[in-house]
């Protein structure tokens, strides 16, 4: 489950994330020449620095107000959220969908016999892909779709409830029966990483990270420039998505688990060595 | 990221008390709060405001120079440009020499019920 579902829901746990080490100052001091002594032309004397002590920051959990909680009831709540860059709405629901595993479905041809909630969303006007997992099901538009989310929003939540009172099944149980085990995921998961995203992204000192896999979903960190990258919300959509949903089509969810405001200078990171 | 005017905290101290004056930091900037009320004493109230005017990438309260600081709760209100104010409210956390703790938050996406 996300930590941002979490918040919504039951409120975030506490945590703490190592600080990353301040900088060194780039101050340079002028020299006559360079000596055998002296550090390269260009390099900074950093022999008289005392290395700053490395800090931590901690994260209090997040309370969340009255009106935000969620009681249990016989009626359904569903919430909505349209995610920042207007791209998908994630409705959480106040009980589960689908443990243990995730359906990521790109249409519905996809969803027949496979999903007959996902049959039901599809069958809403805009609806492009759906994702479901957990508390959650996850919506992205159709390129061609001229409807916003405000009127779709109210569709999908009772399409979700008529289903939550049907005997039907979220996703079939031939769907999920035939999911690969974890670790034959993990392996071509970890082979697309290897072979295809890192050395793509290794031109701006990117670095994508698998850290698990629960079911079929898979939870990744972006290190190196791609932490704190403006562009690193692009970079996730069409470049790391499409790339493991073509050689790992029985993928569910993927979740980028990366603090991007971690770090004393998250959006101004080091230039790489040799560019400073 | 909005620009951040002013923000106030409202720290209620747990059962160990927390430094007379604390600082905050923005982006790895500390900085002196300019407003102060009440104090850091165990089960008391501080209410500090700091006026960065500026961009928070980090907006961190500085962990005491020494011993530990219990904090009960914070109640964090932010007032940003071009927006309504907004507040969060954080549970109890505790730091040391060598620990800040993150005072910024976003805005939080709205939810609707459907």
């Amino acid at each position: 489950m996300p930590s941002w579902f979490k918040k919504v829901f039951t409120g975030g746990a506490g945590k703490a994330v190592p600080e990353q080490e301040e900088p060194l100052s780039s101050d340079v001091s002028i020299v006559d020449a360079p000596s055998q002594e002296s550090p390269a032309l260009g390099q900074p004397d950093t022999s008289d620095y005392e290395q700053p002590k490395a800090r931590e920051v901690v994260y209090a959990p997040v309370i969340m107000s009255e009106d935000e909680q969620s009681a249990y009831s016989e009626e359904v709540r569903v919430k909505a959220r349209v995610e920042g860059d207007y791209q998908s709405c994630v409705f959480m629901v106040d009980r589960p969908l689908l443990k243990g595993s995730s359906v990521w479905l790109p249409g519905t041809e996809w969803a027949k016999d496979v999903s007959p909630l996902a049959e039901a969303l599809f069958a809403i006007e805009g609806v492009g892909t759906v994702l479901i997992h957990d508390f959650t099901v996850t919506l992205t538009l159709t390129q061609e779709n001229r409807r916003s989310w405000e009127e779709i929003m109210k569709g999908v939540g009772a399409a979700i409830r008529a289903h939550l009172k049907s005997d039907d099944p979220v996703v079939s149980q031939e769907f999920l029966d035939a999911l690969p085990p974890e670790d034959e995921i993990r392996s071509r998961v970890s082979k697309v990483i290897e072979m295809e995203i890192n050395p793509g992204i290794a031109s701006h000192s990117g670095v994508v990270t698998l850290e698990r896999v629960d079911g079929n979903s898979v939870y990744i960190t972006m290190g190196g420039g791609c932490q704190g990258c403006a562009a690193s919300a692009i970079t996730l959509r069409q470049g790391i998505h499409t790339a493991f949903r073509k050689s790992v089509p029985e993928l569910g969810a993927i979740y980028d688990e990366t603090d991007h405001t971690a770090g004393t200078n998250p959006y101004f990171s080091e230039l790489p060595a040799g560019m400073a | 990221m909005p620009r951040l005017n002013t923000f106030t905290l409202e720290i209620k101290t747990g059962e160990n008390a927390g430094p007379e004056r604390p600082q905050y930091s923005i982006n790895s900037f500390p900085l002196d709060f300019d407003e102060s009320q009440g104090s850091a004493a165990p089960g008391a109230v501080l209410k500090v405001t700091g006026t960065p005017q500026s961009f928070p990438h980090t907006l961190l309260l500085i962990g005491p120079s020494e011993g530990c600081w219990d904090i009960e709760s914070v109640h964090a209100t932010y007032d940003c440009a071009d927006e309504d104010p907004y507040t969060i409210h954080l549970g109890a956390v505790s730091l040391d020499d060598n620990s800040d703790l993150n005072i910024w938050y976003e805005r939080p996406a709205t939810a609707f019920d459907v």
